[in-house]
């Protein structure tokens, strides 16, 4: 009965789990998910080439706008990394809190099931967990090559600090820190987008703003926490632990 | 088997219906309510209205901070540039000085020099004089003493001559001492 009654509401029209696949030789990948990765590269493309054509000694516009988000991205990745060591991850960090901060809101904000696609349908590029495991990825990546680089093969030397008990638990953790990074951001975006589209099926008019409007606070915090945990972990590679850093 | 294979027709054109229908190709769709175009305008507006405010109060705090900064770093500049010149005349000046200096030295280094040597030859003269005085003393005394030396020969050879012509001659004596008698007498 209720099975039944479920099928009869228009929530069944939400689409989840249906993409629009293209082939790229064996491999079948999300097209929806290309497009509109493509469409926020280019806006973050034309804001920065907007901003970086006709630069000014007193900012103004597009550039003003542009430095002020450099500036905060320079000043998380200093908070986390450190003063010493952040300067070259600071184009890292910048471009996943920018990525993910524009990809979030472009799901939030635009419409864009104004466009009709074969199946699927267009969504924020993080309501796809490839995206978010690809980011997540090569957060790992960073850390560890910015471990290996800071401290050779002494970085192993953290998985067995301060007590070689917890020798699984830190092994684990290299697991779990791309495991949670990216479903946190996938859960968050996607729970966002799914409530708002049942809400929308249910009632059409202003009941899903105060929703939308916490979607919107929601995908700007997770696009923060995202790049502050990045900075945060490969801060942490490079530091390594306190009592054995401090020995030294 | 007609009746299978009209079932198998049919399932693939069932699939391909299907198939067909839900791959309906790009396109555009004006459901005004289903794109939840209404909220989504809402909130565009409400973001750029609040977003506007917010961020816009932030940029223009911060570009009138920025530009306060480079007013001042600029007024810094152009003082140093004043004083760098100050300091340059100053330079300018203590070098021209200097060099008048030297030039003062050079001039009275070339008159101590010239006075000096101007001292020094007359000191040669004069040494020269006095050497040449003594040395024209010496040649008169040498010379008096010459003279000297030779009167007295002379004399010690007219005694012994005396000597021998008077000694033993008693006329001569005679005649001498009359003579001087006679001499005498007048």
């Amino acid at each position: 009965m209720m099975h039944q009654s479920l099928n009869l509401l228009p929530l069944a029209k939400l689409e989840v789990g249906h993409h629009l696949y293209w082939q790229l030789g064996n491999l079948k990948i999300h097209g929806q998910v290309f497009i509109t990765t493509w469409i926020v590269m280019g806006l973050l493309l034309i804001a920065a080439i907007a901003a970086t054509r006709n630069i000014e000694r007193i900012p103004k516009g597009i550039q003003n706008l542009m430095e002020y988000a450099l500036e905060y991205v320079r000043d998380l990745a200093k908070n986390q990394i450190g003063e010493k060591e952040y300067r070259p991850w600071v184009p890292f960090v910048g471009t996943l809190f920018l990525f993910i901060f524009v990809a979030n809101w472009s799901g939030a904000l635009v419409p864009w099931k104004l466009i009709h696609l074969p199946e699927g349908e267009l969504a924020a590029p993080t309501n796809d967990i490839n995206t978010t495991v690809a980011l997540a990825l090569l957060v790992s990546l960073a850390y560890f090559y910015a471990g290996f680089r800071k401290r050779g093969l002494g970085y192993f030397a953290k998985y067995i600090e301060p007590t070689p008990i917890l020798l699984p638990i830190a092994i684990l953790e290299d697991f779990t820190k791309p495991l949670s990074l990216s479903f946190r951001l996938f859960g968050n975006i996607l729970a966002d987008e799914l409530v708002v589209g049942v809400l929308v099926l249910l009632v059409p008019l202003f009941v899903p703003l105060p929703v939308m409007m916490l979607g919107l606070f929601t995908s700007a915090i997770q696009a923060l926490v995202f790049a502050t945990l990045a900075a945060a972990y490969i801060g942490e590679a490079m530091e390594g632990h306190g009592g054995e850093h401090e020995a030294h | 088997m007609i009746i299978m294979g009209t079932f198998y027709w049919l399932a693939t054109e069932a699939a391909m219906g299907e198939m067909t229908e839900s791959a309906g190709g790009f396109g555009l769709n004006f459901d005004i309510l289903e794109a939840n175009l209404i909220n989504l305008s809402i909130v565009i507006a409400l973001v750029v209205y609040f977003g506007r405010g917010f961020l816009g109060k932030i940029l223009s705090e911060r570009q009138s901070a920025i530009a306060t900064a480079i007013q001042e770093a600029e007024q810094r500049k152009r003082k140093a540039a004043e004083e760098l010149a100050i300091e340059q005349q100053k330079l300018a000046q203590s070098q021209q000085e200097a060099q008048r200096i030297r030039d003062a030295a050079a001039v009275s280094a070339k008159a101590a020099k010239e006075e000096i040597l101007a001292r020094v030859a007359q000191e040669i003269q004069r040494l020269r004089e006095t050497a040449s005085q003594d040395t024209t003393s010496s040649q008169e005394r040498a010379i008096l003493e010459l003279r000297q030396q030779v009167a007295a020969q002379a004399i010690k050879q007219v005694e012994a001559e005396l000597s021998t012509k008077l000694g033993n001659n008693q006329t001569a004596q005679q005649q001498l001492v009359d003579r001087s008698i006679a001499l005498l007498e007048r």
